[in-house]
């Protein structure tokens, strides 16, 4: 009987450690003076978005967007799907592009986007869209915001000093790196120990070979492999250029790789145009050329690019009309150009271009010169043919298996799900 | 008697907040694990029922290539630990167990890097061992030993060892109490007799000492067990997701961490709670029959 007063305190002091749906609530947006806020999710420097939204704010006095940023990008994935499973998720949030968008879809988490909501949407490029789409039902479910290309960011000075200008065959590439790894500049600042790097850089060298989106294509309707002679030639490429990359490369972090550039250790970079900023930031000093290498048989290189993510909808917001005009904002020129020169990259918005001068050399070449990255496009199935891939370049530069037993790890891997 | 009852009783009482969340915390998520497993997913959301696909799935070739491999580096550091970091706790404890001065300070000191995280850890040896910028490879070039300056975490052959002996410099502090402990539990007057019957110090050592220190030997090598077999920390920082150098390092942590975060499959959560009760399954069931062995032996 003593005992009683004991039990209630204790199950009451665990009833009050259960979350209650009351502090829940209080934690979606809250409607103060008949302000909608809109919540916003994505990754990277709270501060842009805050740059970015304001301009949206001052239209629309009636709206206050709040924006949430996770700088730890891969547990981002995680915290989404968990936040739009439950009711304390955005209104709106920063997607990845391709295959990690389709678990959401398929839990029909976002809402899909019309046309007639959002008008920006019909001028967008397929392939900018198809990154947004569902692959089952393919509705498109996010406004794209960033489109990346990859290429080799190289240091003028360098270049001036050695009497180099920006290869225009293969051959002068290779007169370049030989040149500089003579005065002991290390040619490309490439580390293999992280390998993810390595089908970006296999892109960036590889492309010309296997000629961008006709043999993606032709990928996709299974009349070529990825053990195609051509393939296997583009991801050989790394092999020949071994020599030009830093001893022990595959030891070298992707870290160590952006600091052997930013130090003036090495004199070229490939990789992401996103690198820009950190070498903005952290090479004071250093003035950066872009280039994207020249097709190994001749002529002009090509130069891959993905969409990097989208704005999607949850379909959870208490606020879907204005969740709407928001995101019809997002498609707008005038949200691109303010993207493209706030975050340095380039906005996937169509017809914006940017006020950076290097931005806007990069986009005129990839107009002309533009090819979808292959990895992201063949990124499915579980183990993931890019983790596979990735793996195989690792081994393949470490020279235990060919490049012919790479492209046929990855032809594989890809049979398990195309 | 009547007081005894009630005593009982309000034992019972203190340990339910414990068991609560025990419950919550650990035998709750063991059981939606499974129940996960069982089921399609897409994303988050619950599909239906897949009886032991997601387990089948586990067995097809594309995934045996990797946790095959996974599970053989395991055990790799399993036998590392057991030889390299239980051997050198031992040394440790005994030289400790002699020494006059200092005792109290050497073992703190060999336990630290115990109460980092392996994160922390993974990221400072991969700073340290880093072939471009690292000064381990520089002192060793500039001692005159070049051929030891090498690519230790990015080749293939020394990545696996190299996080043996990161690991051992983490850990060695964990046997090394545990066997001091033990050695202050053996009554100074064996040793005294024996070496009045005319023992060496090695028979006292090998015929005395050693014996005595079976059951810490138990605990620790269940233990060490246990913790190579769920490691992931620690190689995640040195190797990323992957293992990298060529999933040299890849253990079945970082195959699951893969198979939940790194696939973009939407069927990712069945897939990755099967193969998380999957190893439960087999740690727990190895735990028990290794529990077995060495209680019969002791």
């Amino acid at each position: 009987m003593r005992l009683a007063p004991l039990a209630a305190v204790v199950l009451l002091s665990v009833a009050a450690c259960a979350p209650s749906s009351t502090s829940s609530s209080a934690l979606s947006p809250s409607q103060s003076q008949d302000k909608v806020t809109l919540s916003v999710w994505g990754w990277g420097p709270e501060e842009n978005f805050d740059k970015m939204f304001a301009a949206y704010e001052k239209l629309n006095p009636g709206i206050d967007v709040d924006a949430r940023s996770f700088t730890t990008a891969t547990e981002y994935d995680t915290i989404l799907a968990t936040g739009l499973a439950g009711d304390s998720g955005p209104d709106l949030a920063w997607l990845r592009a391709g295959p990690k968008l389709q678990p959401l879809v398929e839990a029909g988490r976002l809402l899909p986007l019309e046309a007639a909501d959002i008008p920006g949407l019909k001028d967008y490029d397929e392939g900018v869209l198809r990154s947004a789409k569902g692959d089952k039902d393919g509705k498109v479910y996010g406004v794209p915001f960033a489109v990346q290309t990859l290429q080799v960011i190289y240091n003028k000075k360098i270049f001036a000093d050695h009497g180099i200008s920006p290869p225009r065959t293969w051959a002068d590439m290779i007169a370049a790196a030989e040149k500089l790894k003579a005065k002991e500049i290390i040619p490309f600042a490439f580390g293999g120990k992280d390998d993810w790097m390595l089908p970006i850089v296999a892109g960036v060298f590889g492309t010309a070979n296997w000629g961008g989106d006709a043999f993606l294509d032709e990928v996709r309707a299974k009349t070529k492999k990825f053990t195609d002679p051509a393939f296997v030639e583009g991801i050989d490429q790394l092999n020949k250029l071994r020599p030009y990359f830093p001893d022990d490369m595959t030891g070298v972090s992707y870290t160590d790789a952006q600091i052997l550039f930013s130090s003036g250790k090495a004199a070229m970079f490939p990789g992401g145009l996103w690198e820009l900023n950190f070498f903005t930031e952290n090479a004071e000093g250093i003035e950066l050329g872009v280039f994207t290498p020249p097709a190994p048989k001749g002529g002009q290189g090509l130069m891959p690019g993905f969409t990097d993510g989208s704005y999607g909808v949850s379909a959870k917001t208490k606020y879907k009309a204005e969740a709407l005009k928001f995101a019809a904002w997002l498609a707008s020129k005038d949200y691109g150009q303010l993207y493209t020169d706030t975050l340095r990259v380039f906005s996937a918005v169509p017809g914006v271009t940017p006020t950076d001068p290097l931005l806007k050399e990069v986009s005129t070449t990839f107009d002309q010169q533009g090819a979808t990255y292959f990895m992201n496009e063949f990124a499915y199935g579980n183990p993931s043919s890019q983790t596979v891939f990735s793996k195989a370049l690792q081994e393949m530069l470490l020279g235990r298996i060919t490049a012919q037993q790479a492209a046929e790890r990855l032809d594989q891997s890809v049979a398990t799900w195309l | 008697m009547a007081l005894s009852t009630t005593r009982r009783g309000s034992s019972y009482l203190f340990l339910i907040p414990a068991f609560l969340l025990y419950s919550v915390f650990v035998i709750y998520p063991l059981f939606t694990g499974l129940s996960y497993s069982v089921f399609t997913w897409k994303g988050t959301l619950r599909d239906t029922f897949a009886g032991f696909a997601n387990y089948a799935a586990l067995l097809t070739e594309s995934f045996l290539d990797q946790l095959l491999p996974a599970l053989g580096h395991n055990f790799l550091l399993f036998a590392g630990t057991m030889l390299v970091q239980n051997t050198l706790g031992l040394a440790f404890a005994l030289a400790l167990s002699r020494a006059r001065r200092g005792k109290r300070l050497l073992q703190t000191m060999f336990a630290l890097p115990y109460l980092v995280n392996p994160l922390v850890i993974g990221y400072l040896w991969t700073l340290l061992l880093s072939p471009t910028f690292g000064p381990v490879n520089a002192l060793l070039s500039g001692a005159g030993m070049d051929g030891l300056a090498m690519p230790w975490l990015g080749d293939p052959a020394t990545a696996l060892p190299t996080v043996i002996v990161i690991m051992t410099w983490q850990w060695v502090g964990f046997p090394m109490l545990l066997f001091s402990a033990a050695l202050g539990g053996i009554p100074q007057e064996y040793a005294e007799a024996a070496r009045t019957d005319g023992a060496g110090s090695s028979q006292v050592f090998w015929r005395i000492t050693l014996p005595l220190l079976r059951p810490a030997m138990g605990t620790i090598t269940i233990l060490s067990f246990i913790g190579s077999m769920n490691t992931f920390a620690l190689v995640y920082a040195l190797g990323g997701s992957n293992g990298a150098p060529a999933g040299a390092t890849d253990v079945l942590g970082l195959l699951f961490y893969r198979a939940a975060f790194a696939s973009g499959d939407v069927n990712a959560m069945g897939t990755s709670s099967s193969l998380a009760v999957l190893m439960f399954t087999f740690i727990f069931g190895s735990t028990l029959l290794l529990q077995r062995v060495l209680r019969r032996k002791a």
